[in-house]
């Protein structure tokens, strides 16, 4: 009697165990969450001049399309064009700017020095190469440091958008 | 227990272990990889929609907003083939696994603005849905759907194999360890059948006799212990077994030095009667019968005391066989006429009967059965001698009552009295003792029963003299 009972068991047990076994692996499952979904498009890029208030401004451009930091940037030292607002950036003839994204900030290398920019001219480019980044699903918290030609201890500076803080 | 439940104690722990080893290597395989093959597919989950999102996202900033037709293409091969590219009436589309997509991911996708995954098995194959929004990301970090849907169809199989070689390698582990446990059983049987097979051979010599028989403990297990214990049972027996012997010889010892220290007294005592016996001519009538009282139990006392120094000798086992060729028959008379019974007693018998006896000692049975018959029993009395193929056969019959059923196992105990009362009889009480003692030292028999008729009826058998018993040997019984 009590074998028959243990054996039951057991074999019951087993197929139980074998069948968990086997049936393990890919199964179906439901709509599950993944993450953070991408970004980056948009209709054109915001730049930032100075306004007759002697304040920072956003004015957008159409460009299609949103572009990179570096695009963005690029765009600001080719200068507002003929609107309504100044630019506190002296012109130059190059435009190139080097980008390189870090955990925690950006670096930008600008063709000017820091007699080029006032400190409204600096949060220009702060502002815009942060706006971009964000744009393109970066941090909102990322600082942002630029770097000039000649060496001056503002190169180190790691600074943040005015606006945004 | 059951038809096919192992009965040994091999078989057992051999099943118990194997079925335990079973159990545990399945469970521990079922529980390894089931969660190992969960934190695989969820892992590869994870790093095929890292990657589609990353795709996604590295080209965005070149995707026009809205989005023409090229710019879904350009989205479309960033991530790759079986990829769906939808915005509103537009669509972009490789590879022939998109039908796959479901319209609950499509809906997940739509609604909300994070990436959604699904799995599903279609051909016996698992497949991964990826489906991901593509956000506009304001200036002040807020987002809004652009639209833009991205869905792509990612094999799953190479994660199918990698749990199956999870389970195959679980499997052979589980097998390993399956031969490992019944190896383990094996050797736990045997150190465990070992002591009790030991122990077994110990209780058997010690059941045949040998109370020299000991196992030596090993360990300090449930096994030592019970070898120690049967160690010290043995031990016990053995010693009330010696102290019996020994009191048992004592007592033989006292009756046969009491017997023997009575012997010397008595024959001066003998020596008196003898000469009271030759003078009571000149006693007178009351002192005369007082006389021969004493002549007589004097005369008993000292039968008594010569049939217990024959019992003592059959005790100390210095009781020695003389035989010799002798003729039944004219044996059985001559003891007859010596005692003046030969009238009182029918013999039957051949012409004659050779045998190899002491003749002593047939004397003294054939008088004790006799006696024993016209004391006890009533006439007629009757002494058959007859022979067969081994024994001669020597049967006393009496025309008494018989021998009462609860009398006849004990007729040839010592001093045995079958009528309690009656304490005071001519005999010793050891005559029939003594009888059955010389039969067995014949190694004969000597039984008692009652006849056809109702009479008592001792049988003496002895066994027939043979070739190979040497003439003159001289046996004993009891070493």
């Amino acid at each position: 009697m009590r074998s028959d009972f243990s054996s039951t068991v057991v074999c019951a047990l087993v197929s139980v165990l074998l069948v968990a076994v086997v049936g393990c692996g890919v199964r179906p499952s439901g709509v599950s969450d993944a993450g953070e979904a991408p970004t980056g498009v948009a209709p054109g890029v915001t730049l930032y001049f100075v306004d007759d208030n002697d304040e920072l401004r956003p004015q957008f451009r159409r460009t299609e399309r949103l572009g990179t930091v570096s695009d963005a940037v690029s765009l600001l030292l080719s200068g507002p064009g003929d609107s309504e607002v100044r630019t506190e950036i002296a012109s130059t003839s190059v435009t190139n700017v080097e980008v390189t994204t870090h955990s925690e900030a950006i670096e930008l290398r600008v063709p000017l020095d820091i007699g080029d920019v006032t400190p409204m001219g600096i949060d220009q480019i702060v502002c815009t190469a942060r706006t971009s980044h964000v744009q393109n699903g970066g941090s909102e918290r990322t600082r942002v440091r630029i770097r000039f030609v000649q060496f001056t201890p503002e190169s180190e500076v790691r600074r943040t958008c005015p606006l945004y803080e | 227990m059951g038809r096919w439940w192992p009965r040994g104690l091999r078989p057992r722990l051999l099943a118990g272990f194997a079925l335990v080893t079973v159990l545990g290597s399945l469970a521990a395989t079922w529980a390894i990889t089931e969660s190992a093959g969960e934190a695989l597919v969820a892992s590869n989950q994870r790093r095929i929609s890292e990657t589609v999102s990353g795709q996604i996202g590295a080209v965005t900033h070149e995707v026009s907003h809205p989005p023409d037709q090229a710019a879904l293409d350009r989205l479309r091969d960033s991530v790759g083939t079986d990829t769906l590219v939808v915005f509103e009436d537009l669509r972009s589309v490789d590879g022939t696994e998109t039908d796959l997509i479901t319209d609950g991911l499509r809906e997940a996708v739509r609604a909300g603005d994070r990436v959604v995954t699904q799995r599903v098995v279609d051909a016996d194959r698992p497949w991964l849905l990826v489906g991901a929004p593509v956000m506009i990301t304001a200036p002040d970090g807020e987002r809004t759907p652009s639209g833009i849907e991205v869905y792509t169809v990612r094999d799953l199989s190479a994660v199918q194999e990698e749990v199956d070689a999870l389970v195959r390698a679980a499997a052979v582990a589980g097998a390993a360890v399956l031969l490992l446990a019944t190896l383990l059983a094996l050797f736990t049987a045997r150190g465990v059948l070992r002591p009790v097979r030991e122990l077994r051979d110990t209780a058997r010599r010690l059941a045949a006799g040998d109370l020299d028989a000991r196992t030596e403990p090993q360990g300090v297990d449930e096994l030592a212990e019970l070898t120690v214990t049967i160690n010290e049972m043995a031990e016990s027996v053995q010693g009330s077994m010696e102290s019996m012997e020994r009191m048992r010889a004592d007592a033989r010892r006292f009756a046969a030095d009491v017997s023997h220290e009575l012997r010397t007294p008595l024959s001066t005592l003998t020596a008196v009667t003898e000469v009271l016996a030759a003078s009571t001519e000149d006693m007178a009538e009351d002192a005369r019968e007082s006389a021969r009282m004493a002549i007589s139990e004097t005369q008993r006392l000292v039968r008594l005391v010569e049939d217990l120094m024959e019992v003592s000798r059959f005790d100390a086992g210095s009781a020695r066989l003389r035989e010799e060729e002798v003729d039944m028959v004219s044996a059985v008379r001559d003891t007859l006429r010596a005692r003046d019974r030969l009238d009182q007693v029918e013999i039957h018998a051949p012409e004659e009967l050779p045998v190899r006896v002491d003749r002593r000692r047939l004397d003294v049975i054939v008088a004790n059965l006799v006696g024993n018959a016209l004391r006890h029993g009533e006439p007629p009395v009757r002494v058959s001698v007859f022979a067969d193929r081994t024994h001669v056969n020597l049967v006393v019959t009496d025309g008494g009552p018989g021998l009462s059923e609860h009398v006849v196992p004990h007729v040839f105990d010592r001093f045995f009295k079958a009528d309690a009362a009656r304490t005071r009889t001519p005999g010793s009480g050891l005559g029939l003792a003594i009888a059955l003692e010389n039969a067995r030292l014949h190694d004969g028999d000597l039984t008692a029963g009652n006849g056809d008729d109702g009479g008592a009826r001792f049988v003496l058998r002895l066994p027939r003299a043979s070739g190979d018993i040497d003439p003159g040997r001289e046996r004993g019984v009891r070493g």
